[in-house]
């Protein structure tokens, strides 16, 4: 395959966004649009700075090197009139508003949707929130990590007569921010082969109940609930994860069929009991599934997770080691593919403006997509109000004695 | 751009040809699109897609037409069968694939390409086609040519080591959820590809390589365990229902079923101690001890978990839930699916989209077709295709073959 020509342009060069808001979902949405070449303005105050600058996340450097790199990032306080003014000045000349804050509270800073449509009339809006932004939840909180079990998937995860079944991380945030991207390049589609905008409206829960599979259409057909299977698949036999060597370490194997059966009996060295007439058909195998997953288990909890996985998928049994952050810091496959990159970030302190953070080393991820003709460049990332003599010096034109005086007067700030 | 004539942006998405290549691993991919307006286009072997034979089955009986896993990845495609182990398959494929906008696979990486109909072969014919490749480890690196299902990528993410009760086995999530990342990043970038080349200066098309796995480690970036490892030689562990860091956080039981909650701030403890005092009287929960940040009651865990159980013993989900919130606390309900489908929020934001089935043993059922809600614009509501049921409209209508050359096709198990 070709590799990203990187003299070409990136797809989205030429399309300008306005961010405008904290945590994950949205600054995410940022992110993916910048590394594909929009210019990203991401509107922040060190006066209320993003509370996930603050999580004690393996000593802060995760999350922000990923949720905002590649944009263009300026301090603005909107609540007041020349901060408000200059917000709307940069909607003029943008393609793109999207936020995360709620209507009342964008109404009362003077930039609720109305006013963008009057700035900018084609704008393509994108508003997202936890739970709606109107109905009957519109006041209610919610976060991340919860929302797995608020859209469903938690009763759909693990055993049944378990608790519900908990993921350590808030993927639902993540599902939103990838959405996002999607919506907002069709809405610049539609918009320039119709002249028409669209202001789209996202919100967690349910980005978490559209990814919640068959199981929401079951329940309608069958009048039934989630079949909670662990780590059982409805057609593939043996499908589990089992212990390997070594203490908390572990391999799925996943056999779909008769053929792949007879290549994990190989490769294991075809034990005695292995051979046993029951395991040759899938529906044997089935009937006699504990059994032989206590005699998978037996075999690999003599051998290296790692070492394990390459002997199977080189015999032809799809496999998958359990990977620990040791291992995918050092697997050679991501490292080939260039997936981590180091980065730095800065080291988040509370009352201490943002640029006299102390500044730090990260590994960060790059985008999970490679385009062969458009570059996805793993971009500079800004600390807060770095950019802010392009945006408001080139972009919008503003003398440097004025952005001075608007940074003693705390509006850009 | 002759065939956006006829757009008026009903749809969010201007009907661009996809040809979906994909199974159900990647196969959210074509829905998302098809759903939000392009003519995404199954193309399935004679034998159909291998997911129609997976179930569950309305009644639990098998029926290729009636594979529910199929409906949910499949809505708003048409479908067309074809052999691509034939060079007659193939050489349909081609025509097919030189008027298409997009095509979406995940095959083995070099199924295509051995075939003689990988990218750099039909772009020959067609400069503009955007190929995307959705695989478990991608189309490049030492482990390329690994196969796995959403078991092995929920694994080799290290997405499972983090799933699950702490002192058990690592446990998949159950909606088979390595089938959604790659897929959302492929649409993504499709869409990218086609901005680029209908709407800059693009006017080329280009091949896309999205890796199951790595979409899927951007998925817990809150955890990051390859930054954990690096920093403090340390891995992120399952925490069961509850977390051990923020207290009370996780799923409690209560009368009907389970609550979700979550309390950080000093100000929202203060206000959860109150209400447990007001319903428990047990004075032991206003111990000064326990106030403060999340971090503070770490120590005080178990004391501070047995109290809110003898709280939440008291109430139903809902009532947990509603007062929770009336109270400015993060309390949301534990869903099963069908408390999803009576949600008032999901209602009245246009998320749900009936779709009637032909089969009235089916009839109208609900699909989450409404990601975006809009004003402007609106979701397709059609089911998943049934097997070949465009191949007249296709074969016939597009390629110009007669009546007689579409029964040649069928009779030679070609179409």
């Amino acid at each position: 395959m070709t590799s990203a020509n990187t003299e070409a342009p990136a797809a989205l060069a030429g399309i300008r966004v306005v961010e405008f808001g904290p945590y994950v979902a949205l600054p995410l949405t940022g992110r993916i649009l910048g590394s594909l070449g929009a210019e990203v303005i991401k509107v922040e105050t060190n006066k209320v700075l993003d509370e996930m600058s603050f999580i004690p996340a393996w000593s802060r450097g995760a999350g922000q090197p990923e949720y905002q790199r590649g944009k263009r990032r300026i301090t603005l306080d909107v609540r007041t009139e020349a901060g408000r003014d200059l917000m709307l000045e940069m909607v003029r000349i943008s393609d793109v508003f999207m936020t995360n804050f709620r209507r009342n509270v964008l109404d009362r800073w003077g930039i609720d949707f109305p006013e963008i449509r009057k700035q900018r009339p084609d704008a393509i809006i994108m508003w997202q929130t936890g739970l709606g932004g109107h109905g009957p939840y519109y006041t209610y909180k919610s976060f991340g990590i919860l929302v797995q079990h608020l859209s469903g998937v938690s009763l759909m995860t693990g055993l049944p007569d378990e608790p519900p079944g908990v993921v350590n991380t808030s993927y639902s945030d993540y599902h939103t921010g990838v959405f996002q991207p999607a919506g907002i390049i069709a809405a610049l589609m539609r918009r320039n082969l119709t002249g028409k905008t669209a202001t789209l409206e996202s919100s967690i829960f349910k980005s978490g109940v559209a990814t919640g599979g068959p199981a929401l259409l079951d329940y309608q057909v069958n009048g039934r609930g989630p079949q909670r299977q662990g780590n059982r698949d409805a057609w593939a036999v043996p499908h589990n994860v089992y212990a390997c060597a070594g203490e908390d370490r572990y391999i799925a194997i996943a056999v779909s069929d008769d053929e792949q059966w007879a290549r994990l009996r190989r490769a294991m060295g075809d034990p005695e009991w292995a051979s046993a007439a029951e395991y040759e058909t899938r529906l044997g195998r089935r009937r006699n599934e504990d059994a032989l997953d206590a005699g998978i288990a037996e075999w690999t909890r003599q051998h290296e997770s790692l070492a394990l996985m390459e002997t199977l998928q080189a015999a032809g049994v799809p496999a998958g080691m359990v990977s620990q952050g040791q291992d995918l810091n050092a697997n050679a496959h991501l490292k080939s593919r260039e997936f981590y990159q180091d980065t730095q970030y800065w080291e988040a302190q509370r009352g201490v403006k943002a640029t006299e953070w102390t500044e730090g080393e990260s590994v960060s991820w790059s985008i999970p997509a490679k385009m062969s003709a458009t570059p996805i460049p793993f971009s500079k990332y800004s600390n807060i109000g770095e950019d802010n003599a392009y945006v408001f010096g080139q972009l919008l034109g503003m003398p440097d004695d004025e952005i001075e005086r608007l940074e003693s007067e705390g509006v850009i700030y | 751009m002759p065939r956006f004539d006829e757009y008026t942006g009903e749809h969010l998405i201007p009907p661009y040809r996809i040809l979906d290549l994909t199974d159900r691993r990647a196969a959210f991919c074509g829905r998302l699109l098809a759903d939000y307006g392009a003519d995404v286009v199954k193309v399935e072997p004679p034998s159909g897609d291998p997911s129609r034979t997976l179930g569950p089955y309305p009644g639990d009986v098998p029926d290729a037409e009636q594979s529910l896993d199929f409906y949910f990845y499949n809505t708003n495609k048409r479908s067309i069968t074809l052999d691509l182990e034939t060079e007659t398959g193939r050489g349909l494929f081609r025509r097919l694939a030189a008027d298409a906008d997009v095509i979406i696979e995940s095959y083995d990486r070099h199924y295509l390409a051995d075939r003689g109909i990988g990218y750099d072969d039909l772009r020959g014919d067609n400069p503009g086609l955007v190929l995307a490749s959705v695989t478990p480890f991608g189309s490049t690196g030492e482990w390329a040519d690994y196969a796995g299902d959403d078991l092995v990528v929920m694994a080799a993410s290290g997405y499972m080591q983090i799933t699950g009760e702490p002192d058990e086995p690592p446990v998949r999530q159950g909606n088979e959820h390595s089938h959604y990342p790659g897929a959302q990043y492929a649409a993504v970038g499709i869409l990218a590809a086609l901005y680029y080349r209908d709407f800059a200066d693009g006017g080329v098309g280009q091949h896309i390589d999205v890796s199951s796995q790595e979409a899927l480690i951007t998925y817990y970036t809150d955890a990051h365990p390859a930054l954990l490892w690096r920093k403090l030689g340390q891995n992120v562990t399952r925490v069961g229902t509850n977390s051990t860091l923020v207290i009370p956080l996780g799923a409690y039981p209560c009368q009907d079923g389970w609550i979700a909650a979550g309390v950080i701030t000093p100000r929202e403890w203060d206000a959860l101690a109150e209400w447990i005092h007001e319903v428990t009287g047990n004075d032991e929960v206003l111990n000064e001890a326990y106030r403060g940040g999340n971090q503070d009651r770490a120590e005080h865990i178990d004391i501070i978990t047995a109290l809110f159980l003898e709280f939440a013993e008291n109430f139903t989900v809902q009532e947990l839930f509603h007062e929770g919130q009336r109270r400015n606390l993060v309390f949301l309900p534990v869903n099963e699916v069908a408390d999803l489908l009576a949600d008032p929020q999901l209602a009245e934001s246009g998320f749900w989209y009936d779709i009637e089935h032909e089969d009235a043993s089916i009839g109208t059922i609900k699909y989450p077709l409404g990601i975006f809600h809009s004003e402007e614009v609106s979701a397709r509501r059609r089911p998943a295709p049934a097997l070949g049921a465009d191949n007249m409209a296709v074969y016939q209508g597009e390629l110009g073959m007669t009546a007689d050359e579409l029964a040649t096709l069928r009779g030679d198990g070609i179409i």
